[in-house]
């Protein structure tokens, strides 16, 4: 059974077309991503689901009820903000009770509650707090309080850890993902931030522009994206485009090095395209070229070590390309080396449409 | 080693001496003069103006007019403030919605507020008139027959007609300054609270009035001491009248002051008005919590 879905939503403010026609169904207990760069509609879909936002068309059931038109404390939902929006005036304890409150719980029933939710969130000897006294982490953890408190059929969180430092972000990441591992209840996450994307997610629904690019399982948008939007956006760092020229049996660049694309059909040769690759899909020239990769001589033009890693920057076809390579793989700019192209893993795009071929 | 200039540390307090001294000129200047004129036997009638101590305060309590004029003021506060700030809330709510014409209808809103008070009384001293007002007419459109309602003598009726160019007047000071504080209230936690499940009055209770009280409890004291010195409106509406009936202690004091010129008296009435406003205003400051 799904416990959203939604027809054909459309969302206008003014002139703008903030969310043109988005068909979207997601089944119970699964973690849904919305992700997609700023401006595609990705928050403004999750508040005309919560409906803090009027839609302009189409649909939306949440728990298989029409709740277009309902209002949001109508819609059993719960939700987790960018800004936290605890309520200032009221002790932690409050705020994570104030809806169960709100909803006429007995006050034993809210008592255990809260503490339950307390105790999940290692929260508890906060309670008798107010928000301005807490960290930002804090917060985080008592605007997720508020929210797991209640049973609501779905849980909606906008973009929750956009305002944490990096080392929070990554602590929170798995607190989230464990919690939905223990409560199992359907969840839809609003972010920027593709890692966060990849890591979180059942499914990834890729937004752009108010539609859906793409949406699927993390891995395989990463390994299969349909367009060059989608391969870029995931996976850091980000993939590399090489203008390239289309032959019958793969690709040559502008510098006249061919490429054979193994398993690569539907190419029209002489036609422009555009090759993918991805930065890990390069390595330094090993002692026999693998099955279905092409070897190239390289010059190192810049290197970004990341620790484990190094980010090597070269040409390649008359394109700068970054291969991740390992960390003493290589030693300095200028440095000559031979790399390995997996060219199973490339994809080749029209470079009018972004279509992956 | 070089010798440092030292800069004249008392140099500050030059520059600020001279507005330091017109403050107390104009301010406490006349303050000490008027209490120790309160304590005295000045009158216009006669030339005696040796000190008669605590007269003028001891005739203070024997004064019924003074009294009841204290009691017509507070009527009028207890009930105009009230108003103003309800109507005042529902205008600000009702304006923060995003609207077409939003900023016009506001600035027309608040068009009231700008007039002179003594010229809106004037004014509806002129629309209230029993023969060639616009009210009576309009009512007896409703009415069907000719109304002769006389609003500023009519003892029943001139409180209803004050209070009404009152709360006209200046619902738009409270509507401004509390669409003012409403804009600032996080959209996002009144949000969180419909989400959670909240209506109207607890959201409110909880989370907007919190945020908006030290604004709001501002604007009561600021309207709450200006209704208690209620002049112009009433003056302009009634002058006092019918008789004595709504006779405010500013009027009162006025009356005393500059037609009966009873001026050691007029005193000491300033000074029962200075007293009660202090206490009422250190009270208030310390309930409202403004002050921690």
């Amino acid at each position: 059974m799904s416990d959203l879905k939604i027809s054909n939503l459309h969302k206008h403010y003014g002139g703008f077309h903030a969310v043109k026609g988005i068909d979207l169904d997601v089944p119970s207990g699964e973690f849904t991503v919305l992700v997609g760069p700023s401006g595609c509609g990705k928050s403004t879909l999750l508040r005309c689901i919560a409906g803090l936002e009027e839609t302009s068309q189409g649909t939306i059931e949440i728990g298989g009820r029409d709740v277009t038109y309902a209002r949001p404390r109508d819609r059993d939902i719960a939700m987790v903000f960018q800004n936290y929006a605890l309520y200032p005036y009221l002790s932690v304890k409050e705020n994570i009770a104030f809806g169960l409150r709100a909803r006429k719980f007995a006050e034993a029933e809210i008592e255990k509650r809260v503490s339950r939710a307390a105790e999940m969130l290692a929260i508890g000897h906060l309670l008798q707090r107010f928000p301005r006294e807490l960290s930002g982490g804090q917060r985080q953890r008592v605007a997720i309080g508020r929210a797991i408190v209640r049973d609501a059929i779905l849980y909606l969180f906008d973009e929750p850890l956009s305002n944490l430092d990096a080392q929070l972000r990554d602590d929170m990441r798995v607190e989230i993902k464990r919690l939905h591992n223990e409560l199992g209840r359907t969840m839809i996450y609003v972010t920027h931030d593709q890692i966060e994307a990849m890591t979180l997610a059942d499914r990834i629904v890729l937004l752009r522009d108010g539609l859906i690019e793409q949406q699927g399982a993390p891995l395989d948008l990463f390994e299969r994206p349909k367009t060059r939007f989608v391969a870029g956006f995931l996976g850091s760092p980000k993939m590399n485009f090489v203008d390239a020229t289309a032959t019958r049996t793969g690709v040559k660049l502008a510098d006249g090095t061919t490429l054979d694309l193994p398993g690569q059909k539907g190419l029209k040769a002489g036609a422009a395209v555009v090759l993918g690759l991805r930065p890990q899909f390069i390595t330094v020239a090993g002692k026999t070229v693998a099955k279905g990769h092409a070897r190239v001589p390289a010059v190192i033009e810049l290197l970004q070590p990341t620790g484990s890693r190094v980010q090597a920057t070269l040409p390649l076809g008359g394109a700068s390309i970054v291969a991740e390579l390992a960390a003493h793989d290589v030693s300095k700019p200028g440095e000559k080396i031979h790399i390995d192209l997996d060219l199973t893993r490339a994809v080749v795009m029209d470079p009018q449409s972004g279509q992956v071929i | 080693m070089t010798a440092t200039v030292h800069p004249d540390r008392n140099f500050k307090y030059w520059l600020v001496a001279p507005a330091i001294f017109l403050l107390l000129l104009i301010g406490l200047f006349p303050l000490i003069y008027s209490l120790i004129v309160s304590f005295m036997r000045i009158d216009m009638m006669d030339t005696d103006t040796s000190f008669a101590w605590f007269y003028n305060y001891k005739t203070l309590f024997k004064d019924s007019r003074l009294w009841w004029s204290l009691a017509h003021t507070l009527l009028i506060t207890a009930v105009a403030l009230p108003i103003e700030l309800l109507l005042g809330l529902a205008m600000a709510y009702l304006f923060l919605e995003k609207m077409p014409g939003r900023q016009v209808f506001i600035s027309l809103l608040v068009l009231p507020t700008i007039i002179s008070p003594i010229v809106a009384g004037a004014t509806w001293r002129l629309l209230f008139d029993n023969r060639y007002g616009p009210i009576n007419q309009i009512l007896g459109w409703f009415a069907g027959e000719p109304v002769n309602a006389l609003w500023t003598i009519n003892p029943t009726l001139v409180y209803p007609a004050i209070i009404f160019c009152e709360v006209w007047q200046w619902t738009p000071f409270m509507f401004l300054i509390l669409l003012a504080a409403l804009s600032n209230v996080d959209k996002s936690q009144t949000e969180a609270a419909e989400i959670d499940g909240a209506r109207f009055i607890r959201t409110f209770r909880y989370i907007v009035l919190p945020a908006i009280w030290p604004v709001m409890a501002i604007a009561i004291l600021i309207r709450g001491l200006d209704l208690f010195r209620i002049f112009d409106i009433v003056w302009a509406l009634t002058q006092g009248g019918p008789g004595t009936k709504t006779e405010t202690i500013s009027i009162y004091a006025y009356v005393q002051g500059f037609k009966q010129f009873e001026t050691s008296y007029t005193a000491a009435i300033a000074f029962l008005v200075v007293f009660i406003l202090t206490v009422v205003c250190v009270w208030a400051i310390r309930r409202m919590g403004l002050v921690k």
